[in-house]
């Protein structure tokens, strides 16, 4: 008793801070709309799976999830690889040259997104590629790509530099090097990075919000449609809500120990 | 073995070609953004562009919803990065012990980090609807009068202020936990064996040790908070009687609303620069020249 029982309960309510908000949106996803809005609030109820039905009905959002799972793979993989090549490349030079790069990067982060989603808007209403898709992957690798490559050298820093000068005298030329040796053993920080690019592209709002046309919306951009069409259905609200969060926080829990190593680094965040 | 010197090192082959491309890509971007800010460039008529020179920064200066929306994102993100930071050192000292599931405990702190902003904005209006929401109900348990929580322009700057430090904190959380538990323990034992009391050891030993640690994630909250939007656009859109209006916020608004691109152009790179000079001072305050680094 006394000390212990304290710091329990400090523990028990940061965790309900924590948790109790997205623990109640899911609650919400398997109400009906009367328990939903009930006050006092309903805690036992009889789920319901009519919101979920609402949300799959709806074929603007299926259509959504495709998009947002297309542009958030692609230009994700078009960011590993491309910067995978990059990052082995400066992973053998000097620090000095390496600071100056990451600085460089660093400065990428602190430009608004407002600054370079203007030019691209005005660019691709010029040409009329507003509503392809390849335009988002494009703009979606352009900003992954800084990242990935920071966030993989720490991954290829780690890579002891024996084994390189081991296959150099062995005669191995410096690709066959990147793709026999670093590669593999790199093997989880490169998934872990790709995981990183899925999760922050997915999640990503401003960019698209500017960047889509009614074929490309991704899931953040549609599910603000919920918002305006007669008032707010929060149901069905509640349940999309729950299917795009929860495969990011399955992704996030699998690569736990790199988010936040990858979010010091700089992020696609708008 | 190695007869070719550093001087064709075939790894430059490797990042050479696509730092060359970001770079290119990134001078040739500015030099676009400049010049449209330089001109009267709108989308409601492309085409018809005229040469203004720095009009667009004088009528920025003129401007009193713009000055309005800087010194709110100034508040916002003042506001943001301190408390987040005070909050979440608070929880690591608390959080400094051996109890079971602290690995637990550290997987749940990810979740608000890597829930979608959109989402979280949601969540927030959910909770803050004044007759159905749970903040009001959790209020009227307590006797106190509900709150207007997104409607009253006095209140929603700091509703949206909330939803932030929901989900930012947890990041201030686990980066200085991982910072403290990488810190040496010695001098930590050094002081309690000296008979300083527990309290002195956080204040004097373990506080300075962290102190670099808490820089670094108050600079990267002051970057992401000036620039914060999904909130904003989901709880408030800015309203009401724009009293959640930030400069980037009315930048997205000058550009997508109006189609005024030149003059959104121009916005946003008064707030780029804003940013660095606000950055570096606070960067120089952070880091002194005799400290580490």
């Amino acid at each position: 008793m006394g000390r212990r029982t304290l710091f329990y309960l400090g523990l028990v309510l940061l965790l309900l801070a924590v948790l109790f908000p997205l623990y109640w949106v899911i609650v919400t996803s398997f109400k009906t709309t009367r328990d939903a809005f009930a006050i006092p609030p309903v805690w036992l109820f009889s789920p319901t799976l009519d919101n979920y039905r609402t949300v799959f009905a709806n074929r603007g959002f299926l259509s959504a999830f495709a998009n947002s799972f297309i542009v958030s793979i692609l230009s994700s993989a078009l960011a590993v690889a491309v910067g995978s090549v990059a990052a082995y490349g400066l992973a053998q030079q000097p620090a000095e040259l390496r600071r100056a790069r990451e600085k460089f990067i660093l400065s990428l982060r602190i430009a608004p997104a407002l600054l370079f989603v203007i030019p691209m808007y005005y660019l691709a209403t010029r040409i009329g590629a507003l509503n392809k898709h390849w335009l988002l992957i494009a703009a979606y690798a352009f900003v992954n790509v800084p990242f990935a490559i920071s966030l993989l050298i720490t991954f290829f820093d780690d890579i002891p530099k024996e084994l390189r000068d081991a296959a150099r005298v062995d005669g191995a030329r410096e690709f066959s090097i990147f793709w026999h040796v670093y590669l593999p053993a790199a093997r989880g920080g490169i998934i872990a990075t790709l995981i990183l690019c899925v999760l922050f592209t997915w999640n990503e709002f401003f960019v698209a919000l500017v960047l889509t046309g009614r074929d490309t919306q991704t899931l953040p951009v549609s599910i603000t449609s919920f918002l305006t069409f007669q008032g707010i259905q929060w149901g069905a609200l509640t349940a999309a809500a729950t299917l795009i969060m929860l495969p990011m926080i399955v992704l996030g829990i699998l690569v736990q120990g790199q988010v936040v190593r990858g979010m010091t680094l700089g992020s696609v965040k708008g | 073995m190695r007869p070719v010197a550093a001087a064709s090192d075939p790894t430059k082959h490797f990042f050479q070609p696509i730092i060359v491309c970001l770079t290119m890509a990134s001078v040739a971007l500015t030099l676009f953004v400049i010049w449209i800010s330089l001109h009267d460039l709108s989308l409601m008529r492309a085409g018809r562009e005229k040469f203004v020179g720095l009009d667009n920064y004088i009528r920025f200066l003129g401007d009193p919803r713009a000055m309005a929306a800087l010194w709110r994102s100034v508040l916002f993100t003042t506001l943001a990065t301190v408390i987040e930071i005070a909050l979440g050192l608070a929880v690591v000292l608390f959080l400094d012990r051996d109890f079971a599931m602290k690995r637990l405990v550290r997987t749940l702190l990810l979740v608000p980090i890597i829930m979608t902003p959109v989402v979280v904005g949601l969540t927030w209006r959910f909770l803050f609807d004044p007759a159905t929401g749970m903040a009001n109900y959790l209020l009227s348990l307590g006797g106190i009068s509900l709150v207007d929580w997104l409607g009253s322009p006095q209140i929603a700057l700091f509703s949206v202020l909330i939803a932030d430090i929901w989900q930012w904190t947890p990041f201030v959380i686990l980066l200085v936990m991982a910072a403290l538990e990488s810190a040496p323990t010695d001098p930590l034992n050094a002081a309690r064996v000296d008979g300083a009391r527990e309290w002195q050891v956080t204040w004097y030993v373990l506080l300075p040790m962290l102190r670099r640690a808490l820089a670094i994630v108050a600079l990267i909250r002051a970057i992401d908070s000036i620039k914060a939007f999904d909130l904003f656009y989901i709880m408030t859109r800015g309203g009401p009687a724009l009293s959640t209006e930030t400069l980037n916020y009315y930048g997205y608004i000058v550009a997508f609303t109006n189609f005024d691109i030149s003059y959104a152009l121009a916005i946003a790179i008064i707030l780029t620069v804003f940013t660095n000079v606000a950055l570096l001072t606070m960067y120089s305050v952070l880091f002194p020249k005799t400290g580490d680094r």
